[in-house]
């Protein structure tokens, strides 16, 4: 994790580059860009930094919006006038948003030049706008429990885990979904092959379910699971905190969390709005968030320290073992799945 | 037996009473219990038993920006919400028992429907509106959000206590010469008073706590502080969360307590 | 203290379109006089008391006070004393305050409030429970500082409610007394509204006796007694034996009835019960077809007839009186 300071030099540079970086569009000036952010570690660095540097260098407000629910405060609001110019979400609402015509669908290096030096996963076909980070959901682990990191999805279904092992709850949250797809990889024919994810599911049982993202860390820290479904970032956050925690990547791959941006069709500063997600993808500014908050980043120049490069996805050996989940398809079904789910844990 | 005060058997009834209090007690108290533990252990998750004593929390609840502007735009919101239901909630209580409305029994059920309502419906229709009408989202926009589900508080405090006013009190004062008005502030206000400040810390407290229906109504850097402990916990959920708990259960109880000490909410019980 | 006359002139009260309170009533009563409006539950008491004092305003008709009209002036300009049967005391004051009230919403100055409080309390032997709260009174107690309260403004007319009517016998007795010295002492006009035909007779000077929101009859309590004048009056003070003749009714007091060998009877039966009231002796008696009421007083020994024993009944034909139709 970079401390503070650094943090803050960054931002200095990322300042100094910006004054000899792309000319400002003329007349974004004094406008104002609605959009969602994350809180936490990364909102800090949004504030503290990289949206700082964003008004100076367009010269514009960016009045940034951290409280969810996201999705339905735009769904209420006029699709002429939409509440956000930029709409920051996981993949999965991105799919919803785009199916009641909330957002839209793909960007080109036209609106985005950056996009031209993007990971494919960034505007893969599964992905609704831009992806600019993505997290790798895998198994994470106490290193203290004498446990053999796992190297396949199936160890967590160790008998040894019963009641030791950590899951999402399937309906709310979509690191969940996305382990039910794997399961129906893992132990079926694929991502979709619901039946054997199902029955997979049933093995797991007794498994303990969070539903906030961030719950499984503290799970894993305060050791009432000892192995468990979880996000990268979540465990490389405590990285030099001696903490007795470790990720591994199965296997079988890793789903993909992605970071998405997106741009409501109504929005009134379009181009400013284009002009944001491109400076999001911006080596610099990528560098600087992928290292605060351990996100991989989604354009392929960017250089990490050595730290970061060595766990997070930059080579394309690692890229490769990123999946990613058709969300497309999997909220089609949602409420099937939900009441299936619901049914086998309960029992 | 005969020197000794007459004490009551031991009976088994008599103990069964006191366990279950006890039980009682110890249901409402054990969160806090647990707030408390959580706020003041260092390790940022809930261990227990807890490794120690720290007041690091605190120290982050306190140091960050966010949490001290979200707890002073609650104050301030809280504040505005108390004084405005108890003039609006009272009022209303007064013109509906004493004014002789017609379709009182709707006008009293459709003053407390905010109540009937899930609070985030609510929330999800002022937004509607207010964006409708192109108002935005400014502060006073949430204070009569808020403004709105408290009222039924007050409304329901003060008509409890004007159902048992004795109406004969106002005519005897007006056969002692007090003309309306007077009547009104020498003898009608003083007498419903606990009961419109009873609901008052109500409205106070359901304000200051409210999330529902701040949930749409609050504002990019303008965040009351349970929308922000919300988001926060998305991100990071340690002992700030519990700290920011015991100072809201605190505060709100130094508000409970001084306007006890102020107006005596006492009166209200022996009323 | 000054007291003013009232007059009634054919005052009408309709609650809600349908319930006829109040009947045409029209009614005179002279300035220091004591007035009691009697009659069952329900007849229009309370509604005649509150038209006076201004609580209710008459569909038709005028109230006068002191000569004047004034049935429009609203309640806090009548000058009225008013007590309540709740006695309707402020609970958020103390006694003294209570007192006080009424002077000071007159701007009395301070020192004349504190005096006359004094005095007032004084009058109704309350002097040294200045500082307590109306909860912390007994009934009695509470029906007094009432009653200071009203009288203390001086006013020229004091009505009240049936201002006993929470108290037990005894105590209500002694206020009766109490209440009636007062009138006496301070010649206000006293208008008081009751249920209770014993304590309408023992304390007016005049008795209107209501039924149905009309006024039956208006007069002293001997008249009322010994004279009623229609059928509901005659039942409704004391008891009575009605007597139907010729189309004509009669009533005759069953003190007036004496019990006789059956040689002297008008009438002979037989005693069905006999109920002991400590200074007389209320007698059932079947005789002729129907059932007499007689009531004989223990002047000397008592006489030890019992149920079952034969007896005659005589009278004094001025004793029977004739009723209305
Ligand atoms: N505010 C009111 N609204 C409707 N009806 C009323 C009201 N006040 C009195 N009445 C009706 O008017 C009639 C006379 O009532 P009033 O109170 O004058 O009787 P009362 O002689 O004082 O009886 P009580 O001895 O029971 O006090 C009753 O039928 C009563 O129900
Ligand atoms: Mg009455």
């Amino acid at each position: 994790m970079i401390s503070r300071r650094s943090m803050l030099r960054t931002g200095a540079s990322l300042a100094a580059a910006a004054t000899v970086g792309t000319p400002a569009i003329s007349h974004a000036q004094t406008k104002t860009l609605k959009i969602t952010t994350w809180g936490g570690k990364w909102g800090d660095i949004m504030k503290a930094t990289v949206l700082p540097v964003f008004e100076k260098e367009f010269k514009c407000t960016v009045s940034a919006d951290q409280a969810f629910p996201f999705m339905p405060k735009l769904q209420a609001s006029a699709k002429n006038d939409p509440l956000y110019d930029v709409f920051h979400t996981n993949s999965n609402e991105q799919w919803s948003a785009l199916t009641e015509g909330l957002v839209m669908d793909k960007f080109t290096t036209k609106e985005v030049p950056n996009v031209a030096d993007v990971h494919p996963w960034s505007v893969s076909d599964k992905i609704v706008g831009v992806a600019i980070f993505t997290s790798a959901i895998g198994l994470g682990y106490r290193t203290d429990k004498g446990l053999t990191p796992p190297k396949s999805w199936k160890d967590l279904a160790d008998p040894k885990l019963a009641g030791a092992r950590g899951g999402y709850l399937i309906p709310v949250n979509s690191l969940g979904q996305c382990h039910l797809m794997m399961l129906g990889k893992v132990y079926g024919k694929g991502l979709q092959d619901l039946d054997a994810a199902y029955k997979a599911l049933e093995q797991l049982k007794p498994i303990k379910l969070v539903d906030f993202t961030g719950q499984m860390e503290k799970m894993l820290l305060s050791g009432e699971v000892s192995e468990g479904v979880i996000h990268d970032s979540g465990v490389y956050r405590y990285e030099g905190q001696n903490q007795p925690v470790d990720f591994a990547s199965p296997s079988e791959g890793v789903m993909a969390l992605e970071q998405v941006l997106n741009v409501p069709p109504g929005s009134k500063v379009k181009e400013l709005a284009y002009a944001y997600i491109d400076y999001m993808l911006r080596p610099d500014v990528q560098k600087l968030l992928a290292e605060g908050v351990w996100y991989s980043p989604a354009n392929k120049k960017v250089k990490l320290d050595a730290k970061y490069d060595a766990k997070l996805l930059t080579r394309p050996e690692k890229v490769a073992t990123l999946i990613q989940p058709d969300w497309k398809w999997y909220n089609a079904r949602k409420d099937d799945i939900d009441a299936r789910v619901t049914k086998i844990l309960k029992g | 037996m005969s020197a000794a005060p007459k004490r009551r058997p031991f009976d088994a009834g008599s103990a069964a009473y006191l366990a279950l209090n006890l039980l009682l007690v110890a249901f409402l108290l054990a969160p806090i219990a647990i707030v408390v533990v959580f706020a003041l252990n260092p390790t940022p998750y809930i261990s227990f038993p807890p490794v120690g004593v720290s007041l690091r929390w605190f120290q982050k609840f306190f140091a960050g920006s966010d949490f001290m502007n979200a707890l002073a735009l609650s104050l301030w919101v809280a504040l505005c919400v108390l004084v405005l239901s108890v003039v609006i909630g009272g009022a209303c209580a007064l013109a509906l028992a004493r004014g002789r409305l017609p379709g009182r029994t709707f006008l009293t059920a459709f003053f407390m429907s905010p109540l009937m309502l899930p609070a985030i419906l609510t929330g999800l229709a002022l937004f509607q509106s207010y964006l409708l009408a192109g108002i935005g989202r400014p502060v006073w926009g949430l204070i009569m959000a808020h403004t709105l589900v408290a009222v039924p508080y007050v409304l329901r405090t003060t008509l409890a206590v004007l159902h048992n006013f004795d109406h004969r009190i106002e005519e005897a004062a007006a056969a002692l010469g007090a003309s309306p008005t007077r009547v009104f502030f020498e003898v009608t206000l003083p007498l419903i008073r606990p009961g419109v400040f009873a609901g008052g810390v109500f409205a106070f407290i359901v304000s200051f706590d409210q999330f529902p229906v701040s949930l749409f109504l609050v504002m990019p850097k303008n965040e009351t502080l349970p929308v922000v402990l919300f988001n926060y916990m998305k991100f990071d959920l340690d002992g700030a969360i519990a700290a920011a708990s015991m100072v809201s259960i605190l505060l709100a109880l130094s508000v409970v307590l001084a306007l006890e000490r102020l107006i005596g909410l006492k009166a209200y019980v022996k009323l | 203290m000054t007291s003013a006359t009232i007059k009634l002139e054919n005052v009408t009260k309709t609650f809600d379109g349908k319930v006829v309170a109040v009947d045409g009533v029209t009614l005179d009563i002279a300035a220091g006089e004591f007035f009691s409006l009697l009659g069952p539950s329900g007849c229009g008491k309370t509604t005649s008391l509150r038209m006076i004092a201004g609580f209710e305003m008459p569909d038709s008709g005028r109230v006068h006070v002191g000569g004047q009209d004034i049935t429009d002036v609203p309640v806090h300009r009548r000058d009225m004393g008013m007590v309540f049967q709740s006695y309707a005391l402020f609970p958020h004051r103390t006694v003294a305050q209570n007192v006080a009230f009424g002077l000071r919403m007159r701007d009395v100055p301070k020192a004349d409030i504190e005096r006359r409080v004094a005095a007032a309390l004084a009058q109704v032997a309350l002097t040294g429970l200045e500082d307590r709260r109306p909860s912390q009174l007994s009934g009695g107690q509470q029906q007094r500082v009432a009653l200071a309260r009203a009288l203390v403004i001086e006013p020229r007319v004091l009505l009240c409610d049936e201002p006993l009517g929470a108290l037990d016998r005894k105590l209500r007795q002694q206020m009766q007394f109490e209440l009636k010295e007062l009138q006496r002492r301070l010649g206000v006009t006293l208008v008081f509204v009751t249920h209770d035909q014993e304590e309408a007779l023992a304390m007016s000077d005049r008795i209107a006796v209501m039924n149905h929101g009309k006024v039956e009859q208006v007069g002293a309590p001997t008249e009322i007694y010994e004279r009623p004048r229609t059928r509901f009056v005659a039942d409704f003070i004391g008891e009575i034996n009605l007597l139907e003749e010729g189309g004509q009714g009669r009533a005759l007091r069953p003190e007036k009835i004496r019990l006789v060998t059956p040689a002297e009877a008008r009438v002979s039966g037989t005693i069905e019960t006999a109920n002991f009231l400590g200074g007389a002796t209320l007698y059932r008696v079947q005789a002729g077809g129907r059932t007499w009421l007689a009531r004989e007083t223990h002047a000397g020994e008592r006489s030890p007839r019992g149920p079952g024993d034969p007896v005659g009944l005589a009278w004094n034909d001025t004793d029977v009186v004739a009723l209305d139709a």
